[in-house]
């Protein structure tokens, strides 16, 4: 550990701020709370907002993991992994189930998570109508009033010009039946795992400045029409290394002439089921 | 003679910031605070401990009752704001819940920032969660039963009137000698 940086980098004054902000995000489950954000030693788009809302949370005592999109060895992942380690001194895993914090950039983890764990989102854009409206003060109404009638129109646009919905990551969420949430640029396969997950999950905007959070057991409902129901990404494919069905699977090159396999995009649930398969 | 504060303000404040998490995230649930700081009356230590973890000089803070020494210790550790109107309190501390004000005098926040609202402390005389009122909504899987030691009756009424206001609200953390409940405004109360 760094002597020249206060524990987990962030000074008292702005953990507090952030910690203050952060109840207040639970308290609203899916609203996005504005925060004072200090710079980080890390450019925007490297998760500064995740690593603000860990940097808040970290404790002597917890186990991190961090992953990117899915992966705990990319270097998005390790560089953050290893900031931690550096300004905290904290213990980091690889492992979703010896994990207290998980801080993650556009993947929730296959391994169901439990009441003990929190899981911190990275995430680029809070605003779920941003695309539709650029204006602020506008988006702030539109919540106020919980009119979310642009996004069910973008939606049936797709359905109009594609026969489904094309939305395939990011897709909006309809939190506690109140606030329509952004649920960072995961796949729409993990939309399910947002529903009354029994870990509490926050999120955090560096650029935006913007914090929000869904309570554990909270209904999280992905948008939907009664003719054209919500529906997760298939693969005709098993994972070529572990066999699984039921995981996201990422399309890979495998050699230089171009050959291609379909393999878990969690690293670390492909690798458990391939130790237990073979024990 | 001034008390003194948190022994380990990093990491006490951590901890207790923590727990308050928990309890937030899951309504109606006694949590224990990891660390009771020394506190003068009437405020007692594990208010003390929500006070130091969340307060400071950006935040305003109305005490129902501002005892000098109390007073003193506060603007001492916390550097924080003090003021005598409820409605600009960002935490108010309730140290006589039974003569307490009506919530509405508290700030329920705005619809386009319903998080510029007050969170009250409130030092009840304790938890039972074998028997009492039912509670539901985000944080809990089905229903939490727990009972409330020291509120007045009319204080029940009072926030479910503030519940048909959604997402306005007031977001309560209640506190024994060392337990912590938080009630965030959206946990229902249902009848019994
Ligand atoms: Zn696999």
């Amino acid at each position: 550990m760094t002597p020249s940086y206060n524990f987990a980098f962030l000074d008292e004054d702005t953990k507090r701020m952030l910690r203050r902000a952060l109840l207040k995000a639970v308290a609203i489950p899916g609203y996005q709370v504005p925060f004072g954000s200090r710079e980080m030693p890390l450019p925007y788009g490297w998760g500064t907002g995740g690593i603000q809302v860990t940097a808040a949370l970290l404790g002597r005592d917890d186990i991190l993991k961090v992953i990117d999109q899915g992966a705990d060895d990319t270097t998005n992942a390790v560089n953050i992994r290893r900031f931690f380690a550096r300004v905290a001194g904290v213990e980091t895993t690889e492992h979703t189930v010896d994990a207290s914090l998980i801080q993650t950039r556009h993947r929730i983890p296959e391994t169901p998570l439990r009441e003990d764990q929190i899981l911190v989102f990275q995430v680029p854009e809070p605003e779920p109508l941003r695309t539709l409206e650029p204006r602020e003060a506008e988006t702030r109404t539109l919540h106020a009033l919980a009119d979310y009638g642009l996004m069910h129109v973008k939606l049936y646009e797709d359905i109009a010009q594609y026969g489904h919905i094309a939305t395939s990551y990011d897709y909006p969420v309809l939190v506690d039946d109140r606030f329509l949430t952004s649920p960072s640029p995961i796949p729409k396969f993990d939309n399910p795992k947002l529903d009354r997950s029994p870990a509490l999950m926050l999120f955090g905007a560096g650029r935006e400045k913007r914090l929000y959070a869904i309570p554990p057991y909270t209904k999280v409902e992905s948008l939907a029409f009664d003719d054209h129901p919500f529906e997760i990404q298939r693969w005709e494919h098993r994972c070529e290394l572990c066999g699984s069905a039921e995981s996201y699977l990422d399309e890979v090159i495998v050699d230089d002439r171009g050959s291609r396999m379909f393999v878990c995009s969690d690293t670390d649930f492909c690798g458990d089921r391939r130790a237990e398969a073979q024990a | 003679m001034m008390l003194a504060a948190f022994a380990d303000p990093v990491f006490d404040s951590q901890r207790t910031f923590r727990e308050l998490l928990q309890a937030m995230a899951r309504p109606a649930a006694p949590r224990r605070l990891p660390v009771l700081p020394p506190s003068p009356a009437p405020i007692t230590p594990a208010a003390m401990a929500i006070l130091l973890t969340l307060c400071d000089a950006t935040t305003t803070v109305w005490l129902q009752q501002p005892e000098q020494e109390a007073v003193r210790h506060l603007r001492f550790h916390a550097g924080l704001k003090l003021t005598e109107k409820p409605q600009d309190a960002d935490f108010a501390l309730i140290t006589e819940p039974a003569s307490m004000p009506p919530l509405e005098s508290f700030s329920r926040g705005d619809l386009r920032y319903p998080d510029r609202s007050a969170s009250l402390i409130v030092q009840v005389d304790g938890f039972r969660t074998d028997s009492g009122a039912r509670f539901a909504g985000p944080g809990i899987r089905d229903t939490q039963t727990l009972a409330i030691d020291g509120l007045a009756e009319p204080f029940w009424q009072q926030r479910a009137a503030l519940s048909t206001q959604l997402p306005l609200g007031i977001d309560l953390y209640f506190v024994t000698a060392q337990q912590v409940v938080a009630l965030p405004r959206t946990t229902r109360w249902l009848e019994s």
